[in-house]
């Protein structure tokens, strides 16, 4: 049932999932050319970003441009909560399916530095941080309110991007390497997990008291 | 007769809307026809009864349970149809339905195939192309194909042609045929409801006008066309919704037996439930 409901939203935007398919693909590929040094990190950070902000984007646009069809949903005997879950693990699969292309990428680009796997669970927690706050607002005041938070975003991201540039010497490994790696892993993943836990349970009870149109 | 759904005493507010104190009984076998002029309150009353808007207060019970205990167990017994399919054009019947089936436990897939085949839909298709009547033949066969015994629609008429909307009426008799336990079914067409309908329940300005088995409504009004010079202020009080013109009136009265005495040479017609429900919706009461 819950699978289904992700399943859903990628279909309601396939065409979109296809593109950001062939973004992930090629973008680290394209950094490999014009700036190979920056074509590590930094390209699956921001390509991993950008995917899963974009698809849950269009996903909210299908859903506002059919209102009704979220209230058949809820007319039906899914639960409220498991419509509000399918829409965190539909960003957690984006974001598996980001951190398996670029892994894919690194074993057949040695020009892609690997990442390990400090820099994926790290980035699972920005990740987690950003639907942990984005979602139950969204649920709140809705998608066209919320996206004015996307066009800052759009309109920040050149800013962010040249100071990621200029950081991306300080996220090298040797940072991470200062921490023991065993507390970094278990607190990340305990963190977002509870990060994602705190924010759908929020998420779940404002969608419960929703008006459906 | 059992009552598969009662609403007793809801309430719901708006800013510019409220219903109050609604409450009406679907009987058990009865297609209920629930009429309404447009933002009189019968889509804000479908969704409360479907829990789809949180009411302000009220007991809405279906099939002898409390929707906000068992809303699961409730809605698996419930076929659903919204004015307008309530679809992602994007996807095509196939993919809908899997969305849809995947909801029910008695979902039953040969008996969607056979709807299927009978409304010469094409699963491939996507639902963006399909016309306003194959949408809605399409929310039927979505809405009859796991075993409900109560078929809730939300204006499934509306905008569709009459050889469709004929063909929606047969569908609706055939399910309780089948052995289907109630049709609710809100409308402002009151055509469809004079061929079908085995009870009506009208709702004007967020108020429940009446509830009557549509035969006894029927008997209870009579239209009336008779000469001005008949009128005065006695029997003025005896007609509600009346339009007068030089050559005569036209009113409706809920006393045909005093009118006929008062004015044998008048005309006195059966009339249709658009008439009722008009002359109730102009206050003549």
């Amino acid at each position: 049932m819950l699978l289904q409901l992700v399943k859903k939203d990628f279909l309601i935007v396939k065409k979109y999932v296809l593109l950001m398919f062939l973004v992930c693909i090629i973008f680290p590929l394209f950094l490999i050319w014009r700036s190979p040094e920056y074509a590590g990190i930094l390209g699956f950070v921001l390509i991993t970003i950008f995917s899963i902000f974009m698809l849950l984007q269009y996903v909210s646009l299908k859903e506002t441009q059919y209102p009704k069809a979220s209230t058949l949903l809820c007319a039906l005997p899914f639960s409220r909560k498991n419509i509000v879950l399918s829409k965190y693990i539909f960003c957690i699969l984006i974001y598996l399916a980001c951190c398996l292309i670029f892994g894919i990428e690194t074993l057949l680009f040695p020009q892609l530095r690997n990442v390990g796997y400090e820099v994926p669970i790290l980035l699972f927690l920005v990740v987690s941080l950003f639907l942990g706050v984005y979602l139950p607002i969204q649920y709140k005041l809705g998608y066209e309110k919320t996206k004015l938070f996307f066009v800052v975003l759009i309109m920040a991201s050149p800013f962010v991007f040249a100071q990621s540039l200029k950081m991306e010497n300080s996220l090298s490994m040797s940072f991470l390497s200062n921490i023991n790696p065993v507390l970094l892993l278990a607190g990340s993943l305990i963190t977002s997990v509870l990060v994602l836990v705190i924010s759908s349970a929020i998420s779940v009870r404002i969608y419960k008291k929703a008006d459906l149109s | 007769m059992e009552n598969i759904l009662e609403v007793k005493r809801l309430n719901k507010t708006y800013q510019d809307f409220s219903l109050h104190d609604i409450s009406f009984s679907l009987p058990e076998g009865c297609i209920t026809g629930f009429i309404g002029i447009n933002g009189a309150g019968k889509t804000t009353t479908l969704k409360s009864i479907l829990g789809l808007t949180p009411k302000t207060s009220g007991d809405i019970r279906l099939f002898g349970m409390d929707m906000a205990t068992n809303e699961k167990a409730i809605k698996e017994r419930i076929g659903i149809v919204l004015d307008d399919g309530g679809f992602y054009d994007e996807l095509s019947l196939s993919e809908m339905k899997n969305i849809v089936a995947s909801a029910y436990k008695s979902w039953n897939e040969n008996e969607y195939k056979a709807y299927l085949e009978r409304f010469s839909l094409n699963p491939k298709q996507k639902i963006g192309t399909l016309s306003k009547g194959m949408r809605m033949k399409y929310a039927l066969a979505l809405a009859l194909s796991h075993k409900a015994e109560l078929l809730i629609m939300d204006e499934p008429t509306s905008g569709l042609d009459p050889f469709i909307r004929s063909q929606l009426l047969d569908i609706l008799k055939e399910f309780m045929d089948k052995g289907g336990r109630g049709v609710f079914f809100s409308t402002h067409i009151t055509s469809d409801l004079d061929k079908v309908a085995d009870m009506l329940i009208m709702i004007d300005g967020g108020r429940i006008v009446f509830q009557e088995e549509k035969d006894i409504l029927l008997d209870s009004y009579r239209i009336v066309k008779g000469d001005i010079k008949d009128l005065d202020t006695d029997t003025e009080k005896l007609f509600m919704n009346m339009d007068k013109t030089v050559f005569g009136f036209t009113a409706i009265t809920k006393y045909a037996d005093e009118v006929r005495k008062a004015m044998p040479d008048s005309i006195i017609e059966r009339p249709a439930i658009e008439d009722i429900m008009l002359c109730n919706i102009k206050g003549g009461r």
